[in-house]
């Protein structure tokens, strides 16, 4: 009630104010009237009691003043005129103005970009119900370090119907089929799920109705769930589209549903087209009866509510100690858990804070030449503000409005940045790599913007602090008083000077990162992939497998296509093979060296294994160390052969001559057998560039074809030759195959380092513009030390001082904060530099030319930016700069 | 004794003012000299403080403000206290008796 009155009272008071004033001023004159009444009939004159009664009873202006500032709405009011007064002033000087805003706009716009990123990447929870009970399982062999690998079927199936912890359970694995019936045969990614999929997601679909369980059977009907896109793009959004029948692989499936577009898989590489159950893929099925030994089907579940992760934990135990009892190749073997989120974000979180670190590290080095600025502008008002202390305005009155000036100039920057951020979000976005999950749900939300809202109002604060701290300092009798010269006091300078330390340190820290994220780049870009990518274009041929179902008829087809193709003008060069490094890498499998006992008791060796035609090592230039190389004669009738890698040979037969024994292994659809090794080929990197050479195994195509594969092709034809010539000779051979993939070589190993191409480039601008602040900051400090001095180095010059010697000595004084600044810059930059070790390939954290070149260039950058003002000081006319004031 | 209010007791000033205005509503001046007389002299206050006070006192809703013509043609603004304002003496009154006896017995104690 009397909370109410108070706000009614004081809006009276903002709304009416003339008469609220004229009221409080006639009823203070009706008190000094009857005070001095009294006086003056104890005798004294009218002025004498007049006088008396404001010497007992204070000052009447002040009361008036006192009474006004005491309700709330006098805070309204102030803050109004700061915000005045504070346009005002910022308006007057519309040069600083701008330079400020604009520092700070691009300081908070590059981070409000950056943080969008991280908001929609790493923050905003995954987008299904109840998204922290989701996880992702899979098995881990500790004694061998191996972690995050899949389950094998039978395993999934005892895990999935064993447990008490898990609401629901599914496994999944990502495949291509090829669609037709619909336009141009084509190819549809594909996720082939065990019926749970859906209910462990909590996704409910658009249109029909999601797998049930009988479904996941084998020998039940095949069914297909679309993805929205699809169903739009090739059935023109059919409305009656459920209970039709689509073609995949030449094989009928009954369309059951379409999932919405709004549902996202960000834990699959690729936007999903189409859903099938495993038991209906022609891949995957024949995987569901064999024993647990591939690790092939990532597992996602949806933990009962109220169970907690030591139950789960226990739990997975148990049956994982069951399993090993049950199956001899589960030994060793554990069942382990993370949340989704986090199998999700894993690999691009630390990139990301190193991104957003580093951003907000150019901020900091904006907000201090802000700061530096506000300093040297806060001396030259220090008149101004003294006046104002002498007239009765309070210190703490004084900060408030000069923290109102920062406060509209950090707003002013929050507002075209965020604009800087609007840009920045919509140029950022084609550019991030591909890899990047969640990509799709990066925009300017409400926490975006607020989060800019947030950084303007930290950050005015943060550069406003030394000016405000600076001007309350301040005495009026010094300022004001005879002879003052628009000197500084030591109080700012220092502050000034610590500020462009700090800017050198910010600055070495930013520069080390970004000098070690370029010189791993470099070595990552120079390393040679053991293949030559130039001049080879590759595209991937697919075979549906009800129309070509067996083996022999893959062999066929892969020899005819050959025969072909490479009898066209410019093809001669041209090969087919499995898994090609780096593009679609890699089949891990597992083999025995037969006659010697495996190196760990109970588990097979492993090597990525690539079915490649003969002329596969000449198309891409992978040498031959040892041997010989496939021939025409290696056929599926010949005794089975195989060629090994290098780091193979070293690894497994370190002693001994490799030629001639035998390795036991093979792919599921051409059965295990023993191989004669009959060559020893270079390593090449089959994962990425990143990550050594391990050991290979190439099969003939012909004894251990696949129902297609990637064609190679080195030519010194264009590209689009390239392609044509292999779609016309592969639609020539059956017109309805698709040919996709397409790329050049080169093109896929460029866009294989995508990630630490875009981290490099942003943490190289971000330093970049970093150093550009930092020398401004220096120039700010030095020229500004110089015109203050100006008086000294005249009686100095005055004096018999050299030039040259003022020159030196102003170099001496920037050396001196740049040196301090790195100093100080050293340890944080090793600091960091250990945190984002993770991120550098080949290169040392403690990189000794990195951390010698960011020192050098800092001192560099520092010394020219002291030139100009160097230069000035050794022109001081002493006649003029003694005159002066 | 001190003569500013700031070494009255915090919040004393508010119950003084009401029970000046007990007996009968009365302006500025009439109050500040009544408080002067019933203590003797001992306090004297300052027009800011009592100025700031009255606002809050009728913020507050315990007194209430009313503008009279005086006897030489001026306006003069009388308080009086509100219903409110007579309970809020007597709540005081009372709480204050009690902690001075409070105090007292503390004091004789030692």
């Amino acid at each position: 009630m009397s909370l109410l009155r108070n706000i009614a009272a004081g809006l009276v008071s903002l709304l009416q104010k003339k008469r609220v004033q004229g009221d409080l001023s006639e009823e203070l004159s009706d008190f000094l009237e009857r005070a001095a009444e009294e006086k003056m009939k104890k005798g004294m004159s009218r002025n004498e009691a007049l006088r008396d009664v404001r010497l007992e009873r204070g000052n009447f202006e002040a009361t008036k003043e006192e009474v006004r500032s005491a309700g709330w709405e006098s805070f309204v009011e102030t803050c109004w005129q700061d915000l005045r007064f504070g346009t005002r002033m910022l308006r007057k000087s519309p040069g600083f103005t701008a330079v400020a805003a604009l520092t700070l706009a691009l300081g908070i716009g590059a981070n409000t970009a950056i943080f969008s990123v991280v908001n929609a990447v790493l923050l905003r929870p995954l987008p299904y119900a109840n998204p922290s009970q989701l996880v992702f399982v899979s098995e881990a062999k500790p004694e061998a370090g191996i972690s995050g690998l899949g389950m094998s079927f039978p395993s999934f199936i005892e895990l999935q119907d064993d447990n008490r912890v898990f609401g629901a359970i599914a496994g999944f694995g990502g495949h291509a089929l090829v669609l037709t019936g619909s336009g141009d045969p084509s190819e549809v990614s594909t996720v082939v799920v065990t019926p749970g999929f859906f209910s462990v997601l909590a996704a409910e679909p658009l249109l029909g109705r999601v797998f049930v369980p009988e479904e996941g059977k084998r020998g039940s009907a095949p069914v297909v769930i679309l993805s929205e896109n699809l169903w739009r793009d090739r059935f023109g959004a059919d409305p009656g589209i459920v209970g039709r029948s689509i073609t995949l692989d030449m094989r009928p499936y009954t369309v059951i549903g379409v999932m919405p577009a709004t549902f996202h898989t960000p834990f699959l590489s690729q936007s999903i087209q189409v859903w099938i159950p495993l038991a209906q893929d022609p891949l995957f099925s024949v995987w569901m009866t064999r024993p647990p030994q591939e690790h092939w089907m990532a597992v996602i579940a949806r933990v009962r509510s109220g169970i907690s992760s030591a139950q789960v934990h226990a739990e997975l135990d148990a049956i994982g100690a069951r399993l090993a009892g049950e199956f001899p190749a589960e030994k060793g073997w554990a069942i382990r858990t993370e949340p989704l989120q986090q199998t999700i974000t894993g690999d691009v979180k630390l990139p990301l804070l190193l991104l957003l670190g580093a951003v907000g590290l150019v901020l900091l080095i904006a907000c201090a030449n802000i700061a530096n600025l506000l300093l040297s502008r806060a001396t030259s008002r220090s008149k101004e503000i003294a006046v104002r202390i002498a007239l009765g305005a309070g210190k703490s009155r004084i900060a408030r409005q000069l923290l109102t000036e920062c406060g509209i100039l950090g707003l002013l920057g929050g507002l075209i940045g965020m604009l800087v951020a609007y840009w920045g979000v919509a140029t950022l976005a084609p550019l991030l790599p591909s890899g990047l999950p969640k990509v799709h749900s990066i925009r300017m939300d409400g926490w975006v913007l607020g989060f800019a809202f947030v950084l303007s109002l930290a950050t005015s604060l943060v550069f406003g602090l030394a000016p405000v701290l600076s001007a309350a300092g301040s005495d009026p009798h010094k300022e004001l008083g005879e002879g003052a010269r628009a000197g500084e006091s030591a109080g700012p300078r220092r502050a000034r000077a610590c500020l462009a330390v700090a800017e050198i340190t910010l600055a070495m820290v930013l520069l080390t990162g970004a000098g070690l994220l370029m010189r791993s780049f470099a070595q990552l870009t120079s390393v040679n992939p053991g293949f030559q990518p130039k001049h080879v274009v590759k595209a991937m041929v697919s075979l549906p497998q009800f129309q070509y179902s067996t083996p022999k008829q893959w062999a066929a087809f892969s020899e005819e296509l050959m025969t072909r193709l490479q009898a066209q003008p410019g093809m001669r060069d041209s090969a087919i093979a499995g898994p090609l490094p780096i593009v679609d890498c890699c089949v891990n499998l597992a083999f025995q060296i037969v006659g010697k006992p495996t190196l760990q008791p109970g588990t097979p060796e492993t090597a990525d294994y690539v079915p490649a035609s003969p002329s596969y090592f000449s198309v891409m230039g992978i040498p031959l160390l040892r041997g010989r190389l496939f021939n025409d004669s290696d056929s599926d009738t010949s005794s089975p052969v195989a060629l090994i890698s290098e780091a193979l040979a070293k690894r497994y037969f370190p002693n001994e001559d490799p030629l001639g024994k035998h390795l036991t292994f093979g792919f599921p659809a051409n059965g295990v057998v023993s191989r004669e090794i009959v060559g020893v080929v270079g390593d090449i990197h089959d994962v990425s560039l990143g990550k050594e050479p391990g050991p290979m195994l190439y099969v003939p195509y012909a004894q251990a074809p696949l129902y297609g594969g990637e064609v190679v092709v080195r030519s010194t034809l264009s590209t689009s030759a390239v392609v044509s010539a292999i779609r016309a000779v592969t639609h020539g051979i059956d017109k309805n195959l698709p040919v996709t993939d397409i790329a050049a070589l080169p093109e896929v190993l460029y866009k294989s380092v995508a990630q630490p191409r875009f981290r490099t480039l942003l943490l190289g601008l971000f330093g970049a513009i970093a150093l550009i602040l930092a020398a401004v900051g220096i120039f700010g400090v030095i020229s500004y030390s110089v015109s203050r001095r100006t008086h000294e180095l005249g009686i100095r010059m005055a004096l018999g001082a050299q030039p040259g010697s003022v020159m030196g000595m102003v170099l001496r004084e920037t050396l001196a904060l740049t040196l301090i600044g790195i100093a100080i810059g050293v340890p944080c930059a090793i600091v960091t530099a250990r945190l984002i070790a993770r991120l550098l390939f080949n290169v040392s954290p403690y990189d000794p030319f990195t951390l010698a070149l960011v020192p050098l260039a800092l001192v560099a950058v520092g010394a020219l930016a002291s030139y100009i003002p160097a230069r000035r000081a050794m022109k001081v006319d002493p006649v003029v700069a003694l005159r002066c004031e | 004794m001190s003569d500013k209010p700031s070494d009255l007791v915090q919040g004393t000033l508010d119950m003084l003012i009401l029970k000046t205005l007990a007996l009968e509503p009365m302006h500025g001046y009439g109050i500040a000299v009544r408080l002067e007389q019933m203590s003797g002299g001992v306090f004297r206050l300052n027009a800011g403080s009592l100025f700031v006070a009255f606002q809050r006192l009728q913020r507050a809703g315990l007194i209430k403000g009313e503008w009279k013509a005086t006897e030489n043609s001026r306006r003069a603004k009388y308080y009086a206290l509100t219903d409110q304002g007579r309970k809020r003496l007597n709540s005081e009154t009372r709480e204050w008796g009690r902690q001075v006896a409070a105090i007292a017995r503390i004091l004789e104690a030692s």
